[in-house]
């Protein structure tokens, strides 16, 4: 056996590494199931904290912080009809009625144990396509990895976007920012104004921080009034174990949401919302009693959950093996993992396996806990929702400034981190997408020296990137990519044409 | 606050002239003579002529009577309460190295409270000051990331 394999696992089941999992789970939870509070608000939070943790730690509480937010999303789904994250949506439309009908205990029981299964398939995913995959991309050259980290760019654009030019532009403003600093091959300083503070380029966490968390806090401007209450339901909550017979209902649509989960998971910019839809409505099509979806059927909840959890594991590949994020959670991650001085890519397999198996295996505890934790401590954890907004919206935005300026101990970082969250209202109101300029920030830097090393290499010969099979095939699937996303913009106004012109 | 179509023909303007500033900025990038490598404006230049074109073509949408600018969601933020949060932000911003993070952070707390529809003295008072300094202690003692006092500095 591997004895990175062996090493890894030794390294995730650590008395320390399982304490920070199952204390990722546990802030996950809670962090999910409150709504107007996402999972990359909830790393957020958490991220500065782990900037004094070993490497290993810091990744096991964000692993379960990442999974568990999932699953919590869920349980305001399911009691309130109001998702706690966006991937929950689907789960609502079965978990409430059946919550409401007086079962709350019973939907929460199956979303937590189908959320369990997903996980778990998809932490089989990641032990055994992960490190394949790595192998694979060692081979790849820089022509190779500048038309791999193009494709992820395109990708990300056309599935983050309603409109593609306004995806694009994001993307590209993404690059514009990552162009400020020194030059990544010969060290010149470019648009830096004089300012030192510049010399190093914008910091990606703190123009994360800023584009997500700060128009999160505004939007909760608008939910002052808005005060539903969980009493009802969480009365109800009694025995929370699925029954035999759920067990036996829930198998097919967990069986169905697990695989699509876990391959949306891997395909960059796809995500939680996407898998669980598609779960469900594939859940819908092959069960005996469709007519009983949206009434509080248990395989509608099992579907969207299996799937959102699947998710989880699916987009850890990419992120581990080729360095591409997955969704704006994986895309935290990698900057996690850079603040240790550790990138994600093949060579993380070659160099660091012990960590990256460790990375995997605390991906499978913080499923193990998740479950645990949910079920165990269910009754107490619902109580969150009813801590006021008005106590955690500040200490949100206290955390956010302490967060920026912890980075490099520099209250520039906090301006910048505001100027992000200006640039982040501003693009609500224009309707821009703001996944794909955070895309841009972790990925800019990497395409700009693939692509120039390549054109050093080549003598400025561009048909290298042509050349190169690896490198063909990612240009055909970034242009397969925009091409549909093209189509896919079009394809809902002819619709919507066509139903205007029906009488 | 205008329709989408309007918002984009702002968007598309405001963005050309970044363009301009930008490739202006780029053209004077310091040149290097070192044999077969591309210059530090290589890039840049990329993104110049990429960010252009897409801010032409969303100017061409926004004229366009036929292309779709999508539909303008109304805003749900009361936006008397959205640019109070913003000066109040500012404020503190321009307070805080001068202040210190609990100086600064007390009060920033108890007008976010506010803004979020606290009313209780008690509960703004209480809550402001022992959240900010539970998490000033927090992260100076516990996770030992040096917050700046400021005018507390020596004393606490």
């Amino acid at each position: 056996m591997n004895p990175d394999i062996i090493d890894g696992f030794y390294q995730a089941t650590q008395l320390q590494t399982i304490l920070a999992t199952s204390a990722g789970c546990f802030t996950g939870l809670v962090v999910g199931m409150i709504p107007g509070l996402t999972i990359s608000t909830g790393i957020i939070i958490v991220l500065p904290l782990t900037f004094v943790l070993p490497p290993d730690i810091s990744i096991a509480l964000l692993l379960g912080l990442y999974v568990s937010g999932m699953t919590g999303g869920s349980f305001s789904a399911i009691l309130l009809n109001i998702p706690g994250t966006p991937s929950a949506s689907a789960t609502a439309l079965d978990g409430h009625p059946l919550a409401a009908s007086g079962d709350a205990g019973r939907a929460l029981g199956i979303a937590i144990t189908a959320s369990f299964l997903g996980g778990l398939f998809s932490f089989l995913c990641l032990y055994f396509i992960a490190p394949v995959l790595a192998d694979i991309a060692l081979k790849f050259q820089s022509p190779d990895l500048f038309s791999l980290v193009f494709f992820g760019l395109t990708i990300i654009c056309s599935f983050a976007a309603k409109s593609l030019v306004k995806g694009l532009m994001s993307a590209a403003i993404g690059l514009l920012i990552v162009t400020i600093g020194q030059d990544p091959m010969v060290g010149t300083a470019r648009f830096t104004f004089g300012q030192i503070n510049l010399i190093s380029g914008i910091h990606f966490l703190t123009a994360l921080i800023g584009l997500f968390a700060i128009p999160q806090l505004v939007d909760n401007f608008a939910d002052k009034m808005k005060k539903k209450s969980a009493t009802g339901t969480t009365k109800n909550i009694t025995r929370v174990l699925p029954r035999l017979s759920d067990l036996k209902a829930i198998k097919l649509p967990v069986s169905i949401g697990a695989p699509i989960g876990s391959f949306l998971g891997i395909l960059p910019g796809a995500g939680g919302p996407i898998a669980a839809f598609i779960s469900y409505d594939y859940a819908k099509k092959f069960s005996r009693k469709p007519e009983e979806f949206g009434k509080g059927a248990p395989q509608g909840i099992a579907a969207p959950e299996a799937a959102n959890n699947a998710v989880t594991g699916g987009a850890l590949v990419p992120m581990m093996t080729l360095g591409i994020p997955g969704d704006p959670v994986t895309a935290i991650l990698i900057g996690a993992l850079l603040i240790h001085g550790l990138a994600p890519g093949p060579l993380l397999f070659i160099e660091r396996g012990d960590f990256a198996y460790g990375i995997i295996f605390s991906f499978f505890w913080a499923n193990i806990f998740n479950i645990i934790i949910a079920l165990i401590g269910l009754r107490y954890l619902v109580k969150v929702l009813s801590i006021p907004r008005t106590l955690l919206m500040p200490t949100i935005a206290i955390l956010c400034v302490i967060g920026s300026y912890a980075l490099r101990n520099n209250f520039f970082d906090v301006y910048v981190m505001f100027g992000f969250g200006l640039l982040g209202l501003i693009m609500r109101w224009l309707d821009m997408p703001v996944v794909p300029l955070l895309l841009a920030l972790v990925l800019g830097r990497q395409l700009e020296e693939h692509l120039r090393v390549s054109l050093i290499s080549s003598q400025n010969d561009v048909t290298i990137f042509f050349t190169s099979p690896f490198s063909l095939f990612f240009l055909c699937l970034a242009a397969a990519s925009v091409v549909w996303s093209f189509y896919a913009e079009k394809k809902p106004r002819n619709k919507e044409k066509q139903t205007e012109t029906k009488p | 606050m205008g329709s989408m179509r309007t918002r984009n023909l702002i968007a598309a303007i405001i963005l050309l002239a970044i363009c301009a500033g930008y490739g202006y900025l780029t053209a004077n990038l310091p040149s290097r003579a070192i044999e077969n490598s591309t210059q530090p404006s290589f890039f840049p230049w990329i993104v110049t002529i990429i960010l252009s074109v897409l801010s032409l073509s969303l100017l061409v949408q926004a004229f366009l009577p036929m292309a779709d600018n999508g539909a303008t969601e109304k805003s749900k933020i009361p936006p008397r309460r959205g640019l109070i949060g913003l000066v109040i932000f500012v404020v503190y911003l321009v307070a805080l190295p001068y202040a210190g993070f609990v100086i600064a952070n007390i009060p920033l707390f108890a007008a976010l409270m506010m803004l979020y529809g606290e009313r209780r003295p008690v509960w703004i008072t209480g809550g402001s000051t022992i959240i900010s300094l539970a998490i000033f202690f927090l992260f100076r003692e516990i996770f030992q990331i040096r917050l700046p006092a400021g005018i507390l500095d020596g004393i606490i």
